[in-house]
């Protein structure tokens, strides 16, 4: 079977009639970008229709017999129940995902907080309801309508009024498909009452065999109350022919504060995408970013952040390196309500281009329609300085660790915001180039 | 006793942009030996010194170059750099986002892999670095920042000292290590590069100045203009020219 929409495919709750109208309307919803949509003409789609994927978990995925198995060891563990397993190195509440299917949940939560199948907060008759795709456009959103018109999995989670988690909420999808081309759709549902805080790290990774093609589709819906604080924290690690497409869609009221920070380092096709409404007074956005690259990459980091209250103030720094033929794609958006005066909106986009044949395309929106704002954005590339290399290497240093020192160098002033000391030398470690594969 | 040769150039001939700067440049330099390089401004002393280091973008077009009795031309510049080749830049360069003590401790450990030497401890590290700056009136705040952003000229010329007494080259090549120090600075400076000498090492000292060869005494002085040494002296001819200039020896243009 092939396309991104498919038919008869079985999806839990199908009985549940909105569940299955929110479905149906993402499916209506759902048309490829062509290179003429606006919101893709810098991240080219290419040949995502023509890749027989495969939906993770169904039948037809499980169907392969050992003799197509590509994995050459005989025997396929592609669908075998791995131990979930982390390599990160601070303790959190984990969830653990396989090839975007629900595994383990964590336990031992504290008073306050819940963490559920997203099929069972529907089924239990949760305030899910009320959340699932209410901020999002699904005309305007293509991939959110794709990711709609599969919604089964993912987690709903809920921090009660005025509870403070002091460790992390860890969602880590681990993919390691390798015998056919796989699609996978993850939905997030996480919601902050009023003066809560907490933090949610995402961790994607691929751990198969061989490096098959594959397609994460991941949407959030985060609904942040007065008060309440969240900070999101994203690791994109994928294999290197991977398509990652995500969607963080984030309502802030009053006094909320949402900070983010992603690094993006993996995938053949990347786009990691923030629309931040800042609803009310004194609501607040960080949306910081860096992502590296190498080989024919094209990572895109889009953001559209509104503001539609007077007090709201938003920040953005972002910063790519990119070398081979690889290609970055920085879109950023801000929009200022007419009523929403006394505002703060900057935005920074800044790459390194390692090679000649490296690209960036880079697109600042601002949309002002209040006076007395303060607003900035700004962009700038450039390559490696010639001098600083030859000055570390007069000492010895190897060109290549030269090149690695001056990188980690040049992203170590947005990584140095994060605010919690182990995820910030966690995502020190992390941003490096990952080695360049045939 | 016979002397044994670290450093040898014969004939040598290099470009920058295409422009022909250091011509048939010979010298060579003993174990144990301090040679001096005197010469007016835009004589190519950086331009040689950069050369030696293989900078990129200057081009040697003949000559040779052997440095403790290898090839040096055939030789990356870290490579030259881990052999033992050391300079200390006239400009030294700013690295925006990297530490003095991390960068010292990448060169260093760099280094001691080429020698198939263990890689530091990072606490012993630090403390020899500490103290090392503290003779050199480095303070460990600035230890911290990163490395040449925002110090003063006679501050950079007290780093790269450190570097040097920290990375323990055989030859060390001083261009214009003096400039931009006060007086103190200048003999903190010396006594610093001093304390690193000794039989098996050498100095090539490139200076405008008498005043450092006071500290640091030449076994010979070379006077340098259009290309290569019109004449060698020992210490003697520093002083001579400090009188009367660089006329005598360099043809009127
Ligand atoms: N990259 C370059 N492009 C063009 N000309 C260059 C370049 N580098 C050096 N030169 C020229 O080569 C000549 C020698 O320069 P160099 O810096 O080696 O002189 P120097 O002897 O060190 O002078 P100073 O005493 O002023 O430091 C100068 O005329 C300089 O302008
Ligand atoms: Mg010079």
């Amino acid at each position: 079977m092939s396309g991104l929409l498919q038919k008869n495919i079985d999806l839990a709750g199908s009985n549940i009639p909105w569940l299955e109208g929110l479905r149906d309307k993402g499916r209506e919803a759902f048309i490829l970008p062509t290179a003429k949509t606006e919101a893709w003409k810098y991240t080219k789609l290419r040949d995502l229709s023509a890749d027989d994927f495969v939906l993770s978990g169904t039948d037809e995925d499980k169907s392969h017999g050992e003799e197509h198995c590509t994995c050459g060891q005989g025997e396929c563990h592609c669908h075998h129940h791995h131990e979930p397993q982390t390599n990160l190195p601070f303790a959190g509440y984990e969830i653990h995902f396989e090839n975007g299917i629900l595994q383990t949940l964590a336990f031992d939560l504290p008073k306050g907080v819940m963490i559920k199948p997203l099929m069972e907060a529907v089924f239990d008759g949760d305030d899910v309801k009320k959340y699932l795709g209410k901020d999002i456009d699904l005309a305007s959103y293509p991939f959110a309508a794709l990711n709609t018109a599969y919604l089964e999995e993912g987690v709903y989670i809920e921090i009660e009024e005025g509870v403070i988690l002091s460790k992390p909420i860890i969602l880590i999808n681990h993919t390691h498909s390798c015998h056919q081309n796989i699609m996978a759709y993850l939905r997030n549902v996480i919601v902050l009452e009023n003066d809560a805080k907490a933090t949610i790290i995402e961790d994607f990774e691929y751990t198969g065999e061989e490096k098959s093609r594959y397609f994460n589709n991941i949407v959030n819906e985060i609904y942040i109350n007065k008060q309440a604080k969240l900070e999101h924290y994203k690791l994109q690690n994928e294999a290197y022919k991977a398509v990652h497409i995500s969607l963080s869609s984030v309502r802030v009221r009053e006094g909320g504060f949402y900070e983010s920070f992603c690094c993006q380092k993996g995938a053949n096709l990347a786009r990691n995408e923030t629309k931040i409404s800042l609803k009310e007074e004194h609501a607040e956005a960080v949306v910081n970013a860096v992502y590296l690259m190498n080989g024919w990459a094209t990572i895109d980091t889009t953001t559209d952040i509104e503001h539609l209250s007077p007090n709201t103030k938003s920040q953005q720094l972002v910063k790519g390196v990119v070398g081979g033929n690889a290609k970055g794609v920085f879109q950023g958006k801000i929009h200022i309500a007419p009523n929403a005066v006394k505002t703060e909106g900057r935005q920074l986009h800044k790459a390194l281009l390692l090679s000649d044949d490296a690209e960036i395309d880079c697109k600042p929106e601002l949309e002002i329609y209040a006076d007395d704002v303060k607003c900035s954005h700004g962009a700038a590339s450039g390559e490696l300085d010639k001098e600083q290399l030859f000055y570390m290497r007069s000492r010895g240093i190897g060109e290549e660790e030269a090149k690695r020192i001056l990188v980690e160098a040049y992203l170590n002033d947005v990584i140095n915001q994060i605010s919690q000391e182990d995820i910030k030398t966690w995502m020190l470690s992390q941003a490096t180039i990952n080695q360049e594969e045939k | 006793m016979s002397k044994t040769p670290l450093l040898e150039i014969e004939d040598l001939c290099a470009r920058v942009a295409d422009k022909e700067i250091v011509k048939d440049f010979s010298l060579t330099i003993n174990e144990g030996e301090v040679h001096a390089i005197m010469g007016p401004n835009g004589a190519g002393k950086s331009t040689l010194s950069y050369v030696l280091c293989g900078k990129p973008g200057y081009e040697v077009t003949s000559g040779s170059v052997r440095f403790k009795g290898k090839d040096l031309l055939s030789m990356s510049v870290e490579e030259r750099a881990r052999e033992g080749l050391f300079l200390i830049m006239q400009y030294p360069v700013e690295i925006q986002g990297v530490p003095v003590t991390t960068f010292l401790k990448h060169a260093v450990n760099a280094v001691r892999k080429h020698q198939n030497l263990p890689e530091l401890d990072t606490m012993e590290f630090i403390k020899t670095v500490r103290e090392e700056g503290k003779k050199l009136g480095i303070t460990p705040d600035m230890l911290k920042r990163p490395i040449n952003v925002g110090f003063s000229g006679g501050e950079k010329k007290r780093l790269e000292t450190l570097q040097l007494a920290i990375l323990k080259p055989s030859l060390a090549i001083l261009d214009e290590a003096d400039s931009g120090l006060d007086i103190d600075a200048l003999k903190v400076v010396a006594e610093g590069i001093n304390a690193e000498r000794n039989e098996h090492n050498a100095l090539l000292v490139i200076t405008h100045y008498q005043r450092l060869l006071n500290y640091i005494e030449p076994d010979y002085v070379h006077i340098y203009a259009d290309g290569h040494i019109v004449k060698s002296g020992d210490k003697n001819l520093a002083i001579e020219l400090e009188k009367n200039g660089y006329a005598a020896f360099v043809k009127e243009q």
